[in-house]
């Protein structure tokens, strides 16, 4: 293709993106994510063909696992519009109970050309029946069944996959999660600042989304907010020839002569990178957005100051991606379900903190993330003394607790307040009603361009946003505003893949591996529910 | 003629206008020398012998009534363009930040971070040249100037009276911006260090792309890494505020714990970090700071006063709780990684150390007015510091010329690990490849890693978790303390030398010329 073409191309692609997003926006005012999910133990799964779609209008022919038959329940409860197609990408997050004995029923209705299919569950004890012999495990003839059981022993985040020509099958899309609950919650999850922190939820009208209270059964694992990203990568040519291979043998009779595919799955140019399936923006929208009908999971977190948020990161794939999360560090509780403690005290955690998670194909890491906005040395809520600033919400109170945090009163507007910086100001001389005699002077607005998700001001939350620049707050030109300043105007961040090649949907950038998180202040109620 | 009526009418309107017009200047720097945590103008780190301590100001806030720790730091930065020397001589154009205070300590290797009466000292001397300071150096003359590039004393502030007397408060002149950061992108971007409990005052100054006129390309900088950071400061246009072409902006942050962070755009990140905009930053532990002699031990014990310094296991992300309990005290020479309590992370020389990489058709399309691909996007340069062997192993700031006919430094900041027989380097490496995981591996001295993505490695219960390797394999977006070990003088003596070299053996070349890339020398003096 000639330069010229590729850049009309590109520049309509850009076009067309910009459309889809501010129609996505659209949705994703209220989208929040969760860890949504199937229960057992006994899991009737198939694999089947679908065509999943692309923010760049591609719809790509995958493979995946699905539901054969309604599961037996969805999780969590208070997310209540659910499905679980005949396929998904990522397959159905099957969620158990540490000690259960799980049974996964899977029948294969994958192409006859494309052969047999199976299931591994790495870390865990399995035990086939049916099925025909394969290299790794019993696997599904096309059309056929093969059963899977285990006990999930081990608490936390794990991951399954195809082990029946995993360079193939795994590219097509068969991948999954698991998610194992423990089987007993310390009295620390229940108690103390978990407990104050259920506390504002409920007061602000926040249901509970959790799955469980803890990771594990530890009390370092407690967490008060979990979101799940599976990450994996696409090469659409892979996808295409393995199409055209399909439609040339459709209707052969399994383990004919002819009857199989011979994809070449090298070399690997993959163009589409995707969290929980879907390439930003698509992640940001709605779990079970009815335009996913084979993509039901997304990547849009929120939290409140203070709350300890669960990230169960895994991955998918065959590539390494370095998964960054702006705003603090990751602590990281366990590695493929497996709890990393100090090697001289059980109950302390010996896990890195990390800004960057790197993801594994295979690999599962449940971490810890929060943001208080601790060492700041400025109020993001913009409190202030000053006699001529009417609002009352301006002249809260902020106690430390002995961490330094306002947590006493749960219902407090600026509850988990960092009181060292309360009432300390930013800005020199600020235009509104937030403090002043600050160090820092912003410029003129004029010589700034204001993002998407730019809350409208320096400050945290509609209050001082409003206080800070007035009734409407600042929006961007475009006008598109994903993050409302008089509504959410959260702290914004971005979590991505720091390879930033893969921030990207088949050439076209914003796309790929990368979500909003954002940092609600207490009056912006977060509804995860869809 | 006039009525004096309507010019009375008329004087508030003007007077507004002219507020605006001073408020507006596009380009400026801001610098205090005092600010509400360090009220006493200071151009020094104090010793750190306590916690601060607070009372309630009439603000309704904290100041600070003893131990005030830290001091002010400033920086000024170009967003623009710039051209850089390849391994095999290939000039290649980059997207680029380049320096606009610390000029001379940049030249000479060094973080471009200055305390204020530095910072704000008005330059006085002949005329800044286009690339400057390698045009005047390259000519024989001398460059010593560490201030911000164009401040003047502020006239406006002044009601006309001259000079005398006129405030420097960060009003600049945009020509010598224009004359001194025009094409004079450096990769890495200028090198930043700060002290834990500074205040650091970043200003962004973006002067365009000459190269690039169809593009009206903002810039931001992302303090990777940044703990608590808030969306406002984070650098990331979706979420905070882009800076336009021919403005500043001023990001303020207080220093987060110490460790080894980087510095980058988030515009387009695949676009423009891939073209060059990427940099160093690190933060030095208050544990440098403890008088020689004294106890490491009580100190970290002494920063548990301050409730935003305290680190124990009530926060799930502190890393540096108190080791056991020792009598280890502040070294008479050497400094810290990190407030560790023990002594465990002293070193005696540190090397910043940029693993990135430059993919030669990308920056070509990106110099001419096409839209550049990335799923095909591969890297050829493989740079430390931004050179590729042998560049790594030159002494001094690497000159290129750009098409202004000027030499300019592009690649400051050598890449040669000088150790002092028998003693420990500290390699602060970050890598911001955008395309792959690279893996740097030391022959000869082990590497002992100590620290990762900015933080401590040890565990809740105050055990050190170091390891020792052979090699560390990151990706973009990561960050690792290494020590180097040399203090066998048997093994590694005085006059000896030992590489640090990727493994990825394709690494090893400068796009069609083998022998070259991800390598450099680690000398023992």
């Amino acid at each position: 293709m000639k330069a010229t073409n590729m850049k009309k191309v590109i520049t309509e692609t850009r076009l067309l993106l910009a459309t889809v997003m501010a129609v996505a926006l659209f949705f994703t005012a209220t989208a929040h994510a969760a860890a949504p999910g199937i229960t057992g133990p006994t899991f009737n799964l198939q694999a089947s063909p679908a065509y999943i779609t692309q923010p760049d209008g591609s719809m790509v022919y995958s493979w995946g696992y699905g539901c054969n038959g309604a599961p037996a329940g969805f999780a969590p409860a208070t997310i209540q519009t659910t499905f679980c197609p005949t396929m998904q990408l990522p397959g159905p997050t099957l969620i158990v109970t540490q000690g259960a004995t799980v049974t996964v029923n899977l029948q294969n209705n994958l192409p006859a050309s494309a052969g047999n299919t199976s299931i591994l569950f790495p870390g865990f004890n399995v035990t086939t029946s049916g099925g025909v012999a394969g290299l790794l495990t019993q696997e599904a003839a096309p059309g056929a069944t093969v059963t899977y059981s285990f006990v999930a022993a081990n608490a936390g985040t794990h991951s399954y996959y195809s082990g029946t020509q995993g360079d193939l099958q795994v590219e097509m899309g068969l991948y999954g999660a698991i998610i194992v609950l423990p089987s007993s919650i310390p009295a620390d999850c229940t108690s103390g600042l978990h407990a104050s922190n259920g506390a504002a939820q409920a007061h602000w009208g926040e249901n509970d989304f959790r799955l469980a209270a803890a990771a594990f059964n530890n009390a370092k694992a407690c967490y008060d907010r979990e979101y799940l990203f599976q990450f994996s990568e696409m090469d659409p040519r892979i996808h295409h020839e393995a199409l055209v291979q399909v439609n040339a043998t459709a209707g052969c009779a399994a383990g004919a002569p002819g009857c199989s595919l011979n994809v070449a799955t090298e070399p690997y140019v993959p163009a589409f990178f995707m969290i929980n399936g879907r390439s930003m923006p698509d992640d940001m929208d709605s779990n079970y957005a009815s335009q996913y009908p084979h993509q039901p999971y997304n990547g849009n977190p929120h939290m409140h100051p203070g709350e300890q948020v669960l990230l169960r990161i895994v991955g998918q794939g065959r590539w390494q991606h370095p998964f960054h999360e702006h705003g603090n560090h990751v602590r990281v509780l366990a590695r493929d379900g497996n709890l990393i403690l100090s090697a001289s005290n059980a109950n302390d955690l010996a896990g890195p903190a990390l800004f960057t998670t790197t993801t594994t194909p295979g690999q599962t890491i449940d971490g810890i993330f929060y943001w208080t906005g601790k060492g700041l040395n400025w109020d993001p809520y913009g409190h202030s003394n000053r006699a001529d600033v009417p609002d009352p919400l301006a002249h809260l109170t902020c106690i430390p607790d002995a961490n330094g945090y306002n947590t006493g009163a749960p219902t407090a507007i600026n509850y988990y307040e960092w009181c060292q910086d309360h009432n300390k100001p930013l800005e020199v001389a600020p235009f509104g009603d937030v403090a002043r005699g600050g160090p820092a002077t912003l410029p003129n607005a004029n010589i700034l361009a204001n993002g998407a998700w730019y809350g409208g001001s320096p400050y945290l939350g509609p209050n001082a946003t409003v206080r800070a620049v007035g009734p409407t707050g600042t929006t961007p030109p475009s006008g598109t505003v994903a993050n409302p300043p008089t509504e959410e105007a959260a702290f914004a961040y971005m979590w991505h893949s720091h390879n930033e090649r893969e921030i990207t949907t088949n050439n076209i950038f914003p796309g790929g591996m990368m979500m909003m998180m954002l940092v609600d202040s207490r009056e912006f109620q977060i509804d995860e529910q869809n | 003629m006039f009525s004096t009526k309507p010019y009375h009418a008329w004087l508030p309107i003007l007077l507004v206008c002219l507020a605006v017009a001073a408020n507006a200047q596009s380009f400026r720097v801001q610098c205090p020398t005092t600010t509400v945590t360090h009220p006493t103008a200071s151009n020094v780190e104090p010793p750190y012998t306590g916690a601060t301590t607070f009372s309630t100001s009439s603000g309704g806030f904290l100041t600070p009534s003893a131990h005030v720790n830290g001091a002010i730091k400033c920086q000024q930065i170009s967003g623009g363009d710039g051209f850089a020397t390849m391994g095999d001589g290939t000039q290649t154009y980059m997207f680029s930040f380049g320096p606009l205070s610390g000029l001379a300590d940049i030249a000479a290797g060094k973080p471009g971070t200055q305390f204020p009466n530095v910072f704000n000292t008005v330059y006085s001397g002949a005329p800044f040249q286009p690339g400057d300071p390698a045009t005047t150096v390259l000519n024989g003359g001398a460059f010593t100037y560490n201030g911000a590039i164009g401040l003047v004393p502020n006239l406006d502030a002044n009601n006309g009276t001259g000079t005398t007397g006129a405030p420097v408060d960060g009003h600049v002149d945009p020509r010598p911006i224009m004359d001194v950061a025009v094409l004079n992108g450096n990769i890495p971007a200028p090198l930043m260090a700060i002290d834990e409990d500074d205040e650091f005052f970043l200003t962004l100054t973006n002067v365009g792309q000459v190269m690039r006129p169809d593009l009206f390309e903002q810039h931001t900088v992302h303090f990777h890494g940044y703990p608590n950071a808030s969306g406002f400061y984070d650098g990331v246009p979706d979420a905070s505020v882009a800076i336009n072409i021919g403005g500043s902006f001023t990001y303020y942050y207080l220093a987060p714990d110490a460790g080894t962070y980087f510095w980058h755009c988030h515009i387009t990140p695949p676009e423009h970090l891939q073209m060059g905009m990427v940099g160093q930053i690190y933060v030095r532990p208050r544990q440098n700071r403890v008088p020689v002699g004294n106890s490491l031990y009580a100190a970290l014990q002494q920063q548990q006063a301050d409730l935003r310094t305290k680190c124990d296991s009530a926060d799930i992300l502190c890393t540096n709780p108190l080791p056991a309990s020792n009598a280890v005290t502040r070294a008479a020479s050497g400094k810290y990684a990190y407030n560790d309590g023990d002594g465990s992370t002293l070193y005696d020389v540190e090397y910043p150390l940029q693993i990135h990489g430059f993919d030669p058709n990308f920056h070509f399309v990106g110099m001419t007015f096409n839209p550049e691909g990335f799923t095909d996007m591969k890297d050829k340069y493989f740079l430390l510091n931004g050179r590729s062997y042998p560049d790594t192993v030159t002494d001094g700031p690497l000159a290129t010329m750009t098409t202004d006919g000027s030499m300019h430094y592009s690649q400051p900041l050598p890449s040669i690990i000088n150790i002092p027989a028998g003693g420990k380097a500290l390699l602060r490496i970050s890598d911001l490849d955008v395309t792959e995981y690279q893996t740097l591996a030391s022959l000869g001295i082990p590497m002992k890693v100590i620290g990762i993505n900015a933080k401590l490695l040890r565990d809740q219960s105050g055990n050190n978790l170091f390891y020792n390797t052979n090699s560390i394999t990151m990706a973009g977006g990561e960050s690792m303390d290494v020590i180097l070990d040399a203090s066998d003088t048997t093994k590694y003596p005085h006059g000896s030398v030992f590489f640090l070299y990727t493994p990825n053996l394709d690494h090893l070349s400068n796009d069609a010329e083998n022998f070259g890339g991800l390598m450099t020398e680690v000398r023992i003096n």
